[in-house]
This record gives C-alpha cells, structure tokens and sequence, in this order.
C-alpha cells in the first residue's frame, strides 16, 4: 500500500504529471464501489449467513471429506463471487481449519483447493475480485456483460477443476465414523442470531444485484449501486455503530492502494511506456483480434503467477485500450477485456505468491502451525492454473 | 495536617464495661450533641448511623470501626473516638476501637484522608497498645502529636493496595499457576522473579487461551459448537507450558505514591481491573477496583 502510495506521489514530485492531472486519473467509480462493497460485506458477515453455509456444506457432505472438499469447492467459489476472493477465503479458511481438525485430516489439500476456488469464482462477476471492477469501470461493460461472457467461463472451469480434484484426492483421505460424528452434531441453528437482520440483508443485496442487472436502463454507475446498497445496510440493518464498521471493516489500506496505484498507471501512460507496450503487442500479433486475445490471455496468465494482478490490470487497462483504437470495431476489442480478466484472475492461481487470496489463506494456516510452504502450494495451484488456462483458451477461440 | 488537630479530649471515651455496638454509638453521639449544634437530633443521628451499619459494615481487619455519616450543610468534619476495654463483634471481627465521623456531603476528600491516616494507625500494633492504655483524652491527643501522625493531604496507592500479594514465577508450570488461582480465587496476579523484580501479570483468560486456536479466534460465531477437544485438551499441557509463555509484559503498572486518580484512570483507559504496584522495579503491592469501590467510593 505505502509503495504504491509513495510513487503516485514520487511522480509529481519529480514532474511526470501535475497533481491536478494525477488526481483525476482516481477512479472514483472504483473508490467508492469498493467502500460500498466492503459496507455491504460487513453486514453480510454480521447475520452470519457465510458460517452458516459453510457449517451447513459440511454437514450436507456427512463429514466425508472427499465431499466436503468438492461441496467447499462450490460454495467458496459462489460465495467469492459476490465478496471477492480475499474475503471469501478470510471467513472460510478458519471453518476449513477447525473441521480438518476435527476429522483429523491434515487440512492442507482443503485450504489450498478453497483458495483456487476463491480465486476462480472472484473472476466470474464483475462484482468479485478488482481486476473485473477496474475493467468495468475502464470500458463501459455492465454487470449483465461480465455475466454472460465470463461466468460461462468460470462454470466450465469449475467443473474442469472439480474432475482434477477428483483425480488428485479420491480414496486418499479416511475418516473413522466417530470423527464424521462429530461434524453432524454441529448446531447450525444457532449461527443466524438475528434473523430479522438476515431478511433485510437479503432483501437489500437482492435489490442491489437487480440494480446491477439493470443499470443501463436505470443509468446508474456501480459506485453509487454498492454505496446506496452499503449506507441502507449500515444504517438500518447493523447492530454496530456506524464509525466501528467504518474504521475496522473498511479496508483503507486497500482503498489507499487503489488510489496510489491510479496516480502510477496515469504517470505511465504519460511517459508513453504503455503505448509502446501496446505497439510491441500489436506487431507481434497484426493485431488479428484472435491471436491478441491468446496472447493476452496467457501473457496476463503467467504474468500474474507472479506478481499481483491488481497492478498488472490497471496497466494492462491503457494498453488494451490504445490496441483498441488500432481495430476495426469496438467488438472486436470485447475478448482482449475477457482475456485479461480471466488471464489475471485465473493465472493467480499458480503459484503462492500469485494472489493476494493465496498469501492471506497460507498465512493463517502458517499461524495455527500448518506449515505450507511454496512448492506444497504451487504444485497443486500450476495444475489448476493450466487447467483453467487452457479451457478458457478454448472458450475465448470458439466463442469470439 | 496533624490528625491531632482534629481531636478534641471531650470526644475521645474509655469504655471497660460489656456494652452493645448501639450504646456505643449512642455514647458518642452524646458527646457530639452536647457540644456542638447539629442539623439533626441526636435520636436521628443515631438512627442513621445504625442503618448505614446494617447495610455495610463499618469495620476493618485490623479491629477498628469508623461509622460516618455525611449531613447536609454542615460545614465541618468531627470525630468522636471509643476505646474499648471488651471489644464489639461485627461479623467475627473485633473491634477494640470505634471512631465516629461527620461530615459534609460534599467534601469527602478529608474524611478519606483522616481514614487512611487511622487505618494506618490500626495496624502499627506498638501505637494502638499505647493509645488504648492512654486513659484520657489528653493523653490520646498529646500521644498523637507526639508522634507527628498525620493526615495526608491526598490518598495513595500504598494506603489502601494489598501488600505482598500473591504472584507467581515465570517458570512456574500452569498446573502451579491454575493452582495457586484455584485456591486463593484470585483471576489473576502478578509474574515476579526469584528477586521479587516485576516481569508481567497472567490471568484466567490467558490460561483459557491456550486451549483455543489462533483460527478459532478468527470465527465470527462458534455456537454451532458443543464441545471442542483442544479446549478440553488444556490439562494435557498443564506441564508443557509454563508462565512465561502465557503471560503478558506490557508495562501498564502503579508506582505506590500513585494518586487515587490516576489509578483509576489506568484501570479505565486500560479496561484492567487490577494493577500491580511497582516500586524501583520490584513488586510491592496490587490494587484491585474493587478495594478502591469499597475503600475510597463506598465509604
């Protein structure tokens, strides 16, 4: 955060924009959707609603781990695709822990298959992980456009992910009967403390997404959508005050981070360095829509294995936009902006260090004296990473 | 302040005779009553003195009594003082020596420095034998002055913390320390080393940590939960584990010349309720909020 913090400002210091200029490349469409967002998820958290579905995944699974892995599968992919995958796998690891450590399994396999869920499940709305909510602020693509065009994605990947799972862990796991016990006795009444807040929660998330789907027509932008959602919820439907939820539950040192890194990119475009990169691009491919959306896939893909994909998108944003300009059409362009969502997203998952999702998720483990290191994570993770790579090379090459 | 100055010979009583805690007090209400003009009957006086009595006690360990009762706008502090011969059972302690305060409502800050002043004389065992073998009045007050007992102007920590209180050693195992809290049903207590020099404080929650694991403390919600192992599991590492490993070192502790005030104020901004009481490095003392609820607020 402090880094990109420090060069937004380093670079009008040193002259490469005004402030006037850098300032105003803040996207506050963005700014503001994330503050709504993360409102919105705090009340979300406080009915208990995600613990529920966890517990209730778990129990529906019969304490079968192998299940329980393909079921967490699914619900941490569906969860992280309303919160995000860093969210998503903060609620859910630690339920991940206490019921490995309950079946006595070592939960390993388990945190490592949630977090690639949660990454690809981030990819699959416009709402989940920031790389798509920095490209829909960027184009002028709707939460209905990322539906159809990257969700398909994600559900064939999902089920791609699901056949290597049951690949890579059938028959490796047991668990005597007396430790399954233990899962179903698990209370899950109890988790909804306030139902009446869960009803309202829901009502106001459903009104959001309806919002969402029909924003063209209503002309409403996706802050003001996440920020209406977000104050009806913490003003009428939390039982905390106000300023606690602001100051614990709003994540500054991410909004802070978003905000260095617009001034950056906007010192980059200025130097002209992303033009280059995009002629670099274009030469190489004659700017053959097809071959550009291949090359921006995987260049997206294995970039983002190692480095954080945030970052890479909000540079990678100028660049497609200056090939664009080199095309015939506007349609034309619409797989590059898929290519780089599902390129950065999904290249996340090969290696440890390649999603923020991945680091929050080993570190808890670490925590709690379940060591995963690098090479544990990543030679699972690339598997994953390849799968997806190549399934949504497959989709991108038929569908456009 | 000399605490002889507030005395006068005509309210101090020698009393050898068996009476009861009521003829007690009714003596030295007299005494007052027959001197100075109060602004209720002496009857009433009484009255109030044996409710207050009835709903909490007016003695202390060390076997006095101080009965007080505030009275509006009366604009002064008296005391009335008996000696007694047989002493009087409150509730199984003996009191030898019974002082009768009034004061006025508001000010209570000389009245809880005349208590300090007289609970410090209580327990100095040479002082009181030679007070009760005084006989008069005179006697008494020329003792006091004497000596040069004083009423300090404020209140301290030292005056009314609990000396050398239970602690425990860093390398004490937590079956010593789940001990130790057991049977003097204290919640916590100081860390000291084998010179007495204050390392930190462990309480019951810190013993309870244990048995809870990093990511459970991350859950928003654990009812689903009715019974958990690693938390049953906590006697299996009575043994393992020791005080060091548990307890907390944040420096947050009382000097003993600390005034009332500032005491609070750490308790308060700190949400602790009890602070060890640290002088040169070494452990003296501990002051819990409720010796300063029942000593210095509930008097």
């Amino acid at each position: 955060m402090l880094a990109a913090l420090i060069g937004g400002f380093v670079i009008i210091v040193l002259g490469v924009v005004d402030q006037s200029i850098a300032f105003s490349a803040i996207d506050w469409n963005v700014i503001f959707f994330l503050i709504g967002m993360m409102l919105t998820i705090s009340v979300m958290r406080e009915t208990g609603m995600f613990m529920y579905i966890a517990i209730k995944t778990a129990k529906i699974a019969k304490g079968s781990p192998l299940k329980i892995m393909v079921m967490m599968f699914i619900a941490t992919a569906v969860i992280s695709a309303i919160l995000g995958s860093v969210t998503t796998v903060m609620i859910l690891v630690p339920i991940v822990l206490l019921i490995a450590e309950e079946l006595k399994i070592t939960p390993a396999p388990f945190i490592i298959t949630m977090v690639i869920a949660a990454n690809m499940g981030g990819a699959a709305t416009m709402i989940g992980d920031p790389p798509n909510i920095l490209i829909a602020s960027a184009t002028k693509y709707t939460f209905i456009d990322f539906f159809l065009n990257l969700t398909p994605a994600i559900v064939i990947i999902v089920i791609g992910s699901l056949g290597l799972i049951w690949l890579l862990y059938r028959g490796k796991m047991y668990v005597s009967n007396e430790r399954r016990a233990k899962i179903m006795e698990y209370n899950d009444k109890n988790l909804i403390t306030h139902p009446k807040l869960l009803w309202i929660t829901l009502t106001v998330v459903g009104l959001m997404l309806l919002a969402f789907i029909f924003q063209k027509p209503l002309h409403l932008e996706n802050a003001t959508i996440a920020m209406a959602a977000g104050l009806i919820l913490v003003f009428i439907g939390s039982r905390k005050k106000v300023e606690t939820i602001i100051l614990n539950d709003i994540d500054w040192v991410t909004i802070f981070f978003f905000i260095g890194l617009f001034m950056i990119v906007e010192g980059l475009v200025h130097t002209g360095f992303i033009d280059l990169l995009a002629n670099g691009v274009m030469s190489i491919t004659n700017g053959e829509p097809k071959t550009t959306s291949m090359v921006i896939l995987w260049l997206s893909g294995i970039l983002s294995a190692w480095i954080d994909n945030i970052p890479f998108v909000a540079a990678m944003i100028p660049m497609i936009k200056s090939i664009g300009l080199h095309m015939q059409s506007a349609v034309q362009v619409q797989p590059l902006w898929w290519a780089l969502s599902l390129g950065s997203c999904l290249g996340g998952n090969g290696t440890l260090v390649g999603a923020s999702a991945n680091i929050v998720a080993v570190g808890i483990a670490n925590r709690n004296g379940y060591k995963i290191s690098f090479m544990d994570y990543t030679k699972i993770g690339i598997l994953f990473a390849l799968e997806s790579m190549l399934l949504s090379s497959v989709y991108i090459w038929f569908r456009y | 302040m000399l605490l002889a100055s507030f005395l006068e010979a005509h309210n101090i009583l020698f009393e050898n005779r068996v009476l009861t805690k009521e003829q007690v007090y009714k003596k030295l209400v007299d005494r007052l009553c027959s001197q100075y003009k109060l602004p209720v009957s002496g009857s009433k006086l009484l009255e109030l003195i044996l409710h207050r009595e009835e709903e909490v006690s007016s003695a202390y360990p060390t076997g006095i009594a101080i009965p007080h009762i505030r009275m509006d706008g009366f604009n002064d502090t008296l005391i009335a003082m008996a000696f007694l011969g047989n002493p009087l059972d409150y509730n199984g302690i003996k009191v030898n020596w019974v002082v009768l305060i009034l004061t006025d409502k508001t000010s209570s800050k000389t009245y809880l420095n005349i208590v300090a002043a007289l609970l410090k004389l209580s327990k100095d065992k040479e002082a009181m034998k030679a007070l009760a073998s005084a006989g008069d009045g005179h006697s008494v007050i020329h003792y006091l002055k004497k000596n040069e007992v004083e009423v300090k102007k404020d209140v301290i920590i030292a005056d009314i913390m609990v000396q050398n209180p239970i602690a425990v050693l860093p390398q004490n195992s937590l079956r010593e320390l789940i001990n130790l809290m057991s049977t003097h049903k204290v919640a916590g207590m100081p860390v000291v080393d084998e010179t007495g020099k204050y390392v930190g404080e462990v309480n019951v929650l810190n013993l309870l940590e244990v048995g809870i694991p990093n990511y459970v403390m991350m859950l928003d919600n654990l009812s689903f939960l009715s019974s958990y192992e690693p938390l049953e599991n906590l006697f299996s590492q009575q043994d393992l584990l020791f005080v060091k490993d548990i307890m907390t070192t944040d420096e947050i502790f009382v000097r003993p010349e600390a005034s009332i005030i500032e005491t609070v104020f750490l308790m308060v901004s700190h949400n602790k309720r009890y602070l060890s009481v640290v002088k040169e490095g070494k452990l003296v003392g501990l002051i819990t909020a409720m010796d300063i609820l029942r000593k210095v607020i509930a008097v």
